[in-house]
C-alpha cells in the first residue's frame, strides 16, 4: 500500500470532505454571489441613461479584485480550522489518508475550487446584468457597454505575469493561518500578514533606496516583459510553495 | 502487539506525565487503563494513536511508527474520543463517507450493533443526544474491524442500560487478533469485561497485571477487624472492605476500585507482590 498518495483513497477523501467543508463553502458562496448582486443592483439600478450605466460599471475592479480576496482567504482561513477543536480534530486525523492528501484536499478545495467557483459566479452576474441592460436600452448604443469579456480584456493578467500567483499566494498564507492558529484563524492570519507586509515593504523601500539612489535609470521605456517580472514571479511563487510547505509540515505536526 | 519503550511526555517542561515508561500489549486483551484525573490516560493512548508526539522513547503499533499517520496503520486503528464531533448527516450518509477507508468494515455489524444500540437510523446526528451519538461512534469503530480499538471513557453519556450492552458488545468484540484498551475513571463499568488492569499514577504504570493475576496474589473480601495482613481497607457497613495478600490461595472477585485505591495510596505494600 501506498502511504503517501493513492488516487482511490484520495478521491474518497474529497468526497468525505466535501461533506462537512461543503456545506461552509456553499454558504459562503451564496452569500458572496448575494454581494455581488447586491452591490451591481445598488449601484446600477434603477437604470437610467446608457451612457451613466457605463460610466458606474468601474465599480467592478475593486469589487472583483477586494471581494475576490476576501472569499477566497474566508473559504482558506476556515479549511483547516476544526483541527482547533479537539472534538474535530481527533477524528480527521485519524482518517485513514496520508497527511500528504490531507493537504492535497485542502488545496484543491481552497486554491482551485474557491478561486473557480469565485470567478464562475462574478462572471454569470455580471453577464446577466449586463445583458439585461443591453435589453433594457434595446434603441442605444449597447456596444460602448463593457460587457465581462472586455472586463477581463481591459485587465489583462497577462500585463502582468506575478498576478497569476497571487489566489495562490492568497489562499496558501491564509490554509496555513487555518492549520497554524487554533482559534481566530483568519484575525490572527490577517495580523501576521499586515505585519509581514510592513516590514517587507519598510525593508524593499529602503533598499532600493540604498542602492539606487543618485544612479541613473536606462531602459525606462521598456514595454516588453523585462527581467524584474519574471525575478518577482520567481520570487512569489517560492514564497507561495515554502508558504505551502509549512502548511503541509504543520499538518504532519498537528498535535490535539 | 503494541511497544512502548521508554516513553518520556509532558505538555511542558513543568508538567511531565510519562517518565521512562514501558511495556508491551498483545492481541487479544482487553486492557483497563484506569488513573486519576490528569494522570495521563488520554494522553497515552493519543501517544499510541499518533495524536501527540513524545519527547524521547519508542512506540511501535503492529510495526508501525504511530507518529508518522500512514494510512495502513490509521486503517487499524479505532479510536472512540471522550468528546468528538458529528457532522449533520444521518447516519448512511455518514457512513458512505467514512467506511470505504477501512477494508475490513462490516456493513451488517454495523447495523447489528445500531440495532442492540436501539439507535434510530433515519435520524441526523447531529439532533442525537450524547449518548445516541457515542453509540453510533462505538457502533462505527467496532464495525471497522480495526485491530486496534481505543476508548477514552466510553461509557460517559451512555445509561445504565446502555452500560450493560457496552459490556455484552466489548466482550462479544474481542477477538484473537484485536487489542482493546479502555480507559475510564468509571472502575464499576469494566466490571467483567476487561482481564487486564493498567494502572497509571506518578508518571509511571503503577500497576500492570491480569485479573488472574491479581486475585492470585491479592484477596478482597470483607472483614470485621483490621490485622497485618490487610495492605488496603475501606469503612463498610459490615466492617472493612479489604485487599489482602493471597497467602492462601482464596478465591476471591476483584474489586476494580479497592484495587484502585490500594494501589494509589498503598503502592510500596504492592510493589514487592507484584515485583
Amino acid at each position: 500500500m501506498n502511504n503517501t498518495f493513492n488516487l482511490h483513497r484520495f478521491t474518497l477523501l474529497l468526497k468525505r470532505q466535501w461533506l462537512e467543508f461543503g456545506k461552509i463553502f456553499l454558504i459562503t458562496l451564496l452569500v458572496a454571489t448575494g454581494v455581488i448582486v447586491a452591490f451591481y443592483g445598488l449601484t446600477l439600478l434603477p437604470l437610467e441613461e446608457l451612457g451613466y450605466v457605463s460610466r458606474r460599471l468601474g465599480f467592478r475592479e475593486p469589487l472583483f479584485f477586494i471581494f475576490g480576496f476576501l472569499f477566497i482567504s474566508i473559504i482558506a482561513s476556515s479549511y483547516f480550522a476544526h483541527l482547533g477543536q479537539k472534538s474535530k480534530a481527533i477524528i480527521d486525523l485519524l482518517i485513514p489518508a496520508s497527511t500528504f492528501e490531507k493537504f492535497l484536499a485542502g488545496f484543491f478545495f481552497t486554491s482551485i475550487l474557491s478561486v473557480l467557483a469565485f470567478i464562475l459566479i462574478f462572471i454569470i452576474t455580471d453577464w446577466a446584468f449586463i445583458a439585461y441592460i443591453k435589453s433594457y436600452f434595446k434603441t442605444g448604443n449597447v456596444k460602448e457597454l463593457a460587457d465581462v469579456e472586455m472586463f477581463f480584456n481591459k485587465n489583462d493578467i497577462n500585463s502582468f505575469a506575478p498576478l497569476y500567483l497571487a489566489p495562490f499566494t492568497v489562499t496558501s498564507v491564509f490554509l496555513l493561518g487555518s492549520a497554524y492558529f487554533n482559534r481566530f484563524h483568519y484575525i490572527k492570519t490577517a495580523i501576521c500578514v499586515m505585519l509581514f507586509s510592513g516590514a517587507w515593504t519598510y525593508i524593499v523601500m529602503n533598499s532600493v533606496e540604498a542602492i539606487l539612489s543618485n544612479k541613473t535609470p536606462i531602459n525606462r521605456y521598456s514595454h516588453g516583459k523585462d527581467t524584474m517580472e519574471w525575478v518577482l514571479f520567481a520570487i512569489i511563487a517560492l514564497f507561495t510553495l515554502v508558504v505551502f510547505s509549512i502548511t503541509y509540515v504543520r499538518l504532519k505536526e498537528k498535535e490535539v | 502487539m503494541i511497544k512502548i519503550e521508554n516513553l518520556n511526555f509532558s505538555y511542558s517542561k513543568q508538567r511531565i506525565l510519562f517518565k521512562d515508561i514501558s511495556m508491551q500489549l498483545s492481541n487479544g486483551h482487553i486492557y483497563g487503563l484506569l488513573g486519576k484525573n490528569g494522570a495521563g490516560k488520554s494522553t497515552l493512548l493519543k501517544n499510541l494513536a499518533g495524536l501527540v508526539y513524545a519527547q524521547s522513547g519508542k512506540i511501535d503499533v503492529f510495526g508501525f511508527d504511530p507518529a508518522k499517520r500512514q494510512p495502513a496503520m490509521l486503517q487499524q486503528i479505532c479510536f472512540i474520543p471522550e468528546e468528538f464531533h458529528l457532522p449533520a448527516i444521518k447516519i448512511d450518509s455518514y457512513v458512505k463517507a467514512n467506511a470505504a477507508f477501512y477494508p475490513h468494515f462490516d456493513h451488517q455489524y454495523f447495523a447489528d450493533l445500531l440495532k442492540e444500540f436501539d439507535i434510530p437510523v433515519g435520524q441526523k446526528l447531529i439532533d442525537m443526544s450524547y449518548g445516541q451519538k457515542k453509540k453510533v461512534i462505538i457502533a462505527f469503530g467496532l464495525a471497522t474491524n480495526a485491530k486496534l480499538v481505543i476508548m477514552d471513557e466510553p461509557t460517559n453519556g451512555l445509561d445504565i442500560p446502555s452500560k450493560a450492552q457496552f459490556r455484552k458488545i466489548m466482550a462479544s468484540a474481542l477477538t484473537e487478533d484485536k487489542c482493546i484498551i479502555i480507559s475510564t475513571h468509571q472502575v464499576r463499568d469494566l466490571d467483567n469485561l476487561i482481564d487486564t488492569v493498567i494502572m497509571l499514577d506518578e508518571n509511571k504504570i503503577a500497576l500492570k497485571a491480569t485479573v488472574e493475576e491479581v486475585t492470585e496474589k491479592l484477596c478482597f473480601k470483607r472483614v470485621k477487624e483490621l490485622d497485618e495482613t490487610v495492605i488496603y481497607a475501606e469503612p463498610s457497613l459490615a466492617g472493612y472492605n479489604a485487599v489482602m495478600a493471597n497467602y492462601h490461595q482464596e478465591d476471591s472477585k476483584l474489586d476494580m476500585e479497592l484495587l484502585f485505591n490500594a494501589v494509589l495510596t498503598e503502592k510500596n505494600k504492592l510493589k514487592p507482590i507484584f515485583n
